[in-house]
């Protein structure tokens, strides 16, 4: 058991949990919260990565924040395209969605 | 009367000296303090985590997320990494909780929603096969093949060389997050615009829970 082995296994925790959470949540909502967990265990591992081992942890550390800075940007889209869903669906949930769009391009929209 | 209240203090204290022995009989070589630390962190994290994934309330959800930011947060701090610990509350408990927030709130879903009812039988087991199977797979090969190394430096990276980085040899990087960033947000704005009805417009059926998608109007004008 060394340092990077204890961080790795921690951000390993994260990308399980958040692939759980995307299979059995539902709506849009909590599959957007899962993927922010695996994200967050992304740059986790990358950042114990750059500093336990002989690369640049300035690099690593720097890789890390443009993981975050793309959570972010990936969080503003998904909120917009909830809205959208929302908007046209009037639910949020993926069977519902689905369903609906198969119905609606028969109607030719 | 002292020799009493220090035997008290003994007393109080043996059980974290005794699990300091262990830990330290467990793991040589390491930091007793920064492992307790790391203990701590670790079940913020799944205490969050499971808390984000398995309330049925989406509030709750975001409030377990956030937990386990603050536990990352941590274990940034334990790989003095300050910087980045302040960067992971500001931008993620700052910015996407409250994007997640939003969308929680403009979807109506908190409590009576559709998360609220359980998962299929189905679904959970494969929730569980996709909990357990990373760990399974990438488990073993993480504790046996990761090479015996120790902190690279126990100092604290220096913010100053964190924006000199930036400036220099990942310019290139942060020029293509700025123009993620920026087309990100004005795709979001365009997504979720509503054109105000003009007059001379022909009134929109009201189909109630299906309303038309207005970007297709935005679009042609």
């Amino acid at each position: 058991m060394t340092t990077l082995t204890l961080f790795l296994l921690a951000s390993l925790l994260l990308l399980s949990i958040g692939l759980a959470g995307l299979i059995t949540r539902r709506t849009l909502v909590g599959m957007l919260i899962s993927v922010e967990l695996m994200l967050n265990g992304a740059g986790l591992a990358i950042v114990a990565a750059a500093k336990c081992t002989p690369a640049s942890e300035v690099h690593g550390q720097l890789a890390a924040l443009f993981v975050m800075g793309l959570a972010a940007a990936e969080a503003t889209l998904v909120l917009a395209m909830i809205l959208v869903v929302q908007r046209r669906f009037g639910k949020v949930t993926l069977d519902e969605v689905s369903s609906i769009r198969a119905n609606d391009s028969a109607g030719g929209h | 009367m002292d020799q009493a209240i220090e035997k008290i203090l003994a007393l109080i204290w043996s059980p974290f000296n005794a699990l300091e022995e262990l830990i330290a009989e467990w793991l040589p070589g390491q930091e007793v303090a920064a492992l307790i630390a790391y203990g701590v962190y670790v079940l913020i994290i799944l205490a969050g985590g499971f808390m984000a994934i398995g309330s049925r309330n989406l509030i709750r959800a975001m409030i377990g997320l956030v937990l386990t930011f603050l536990g990352v947060a941590g274990l940034y701090l334990l790989l003095a990494s300050p910087f980045l610990a302040f960067m992971q509350v500001l931008i993620y408990v700052g910015a996407v909780c409250v994007l997640i927030f939003f969308a929680i709130m403009l979807t109506r879903n908190t409590n009576e929603g559709e998360e609220s009812k359980l998962p299929g039988i189905g679904s959970a087991l494969y929730g569980l096969l996709a909990f357990l199977l990373p760990l399974a797979v990438l488990g073993p090969l993480i504790v046996k093949n990761v090479p015996k190394l120790t902190l690279q430096s126990y100092g604290q990276t220096e913010t100053r060389l964190l924006g000199e980085g930036l400036i220099t040899q990942d310019v290139f990087s942060f020029e293509l997050i700025s123009i993620i960033l920026l087309v990100a947000m004005a795709g979001a704005v365009f997504l979720a615009w509503r054109r105000r009805p003009t007059p001379e417009d022909p009134p929109q059926p009201k189909t109630g829970s299906a309303p038309s998608l207005s970007t297709k109007g935005g679009a042609q004008k």
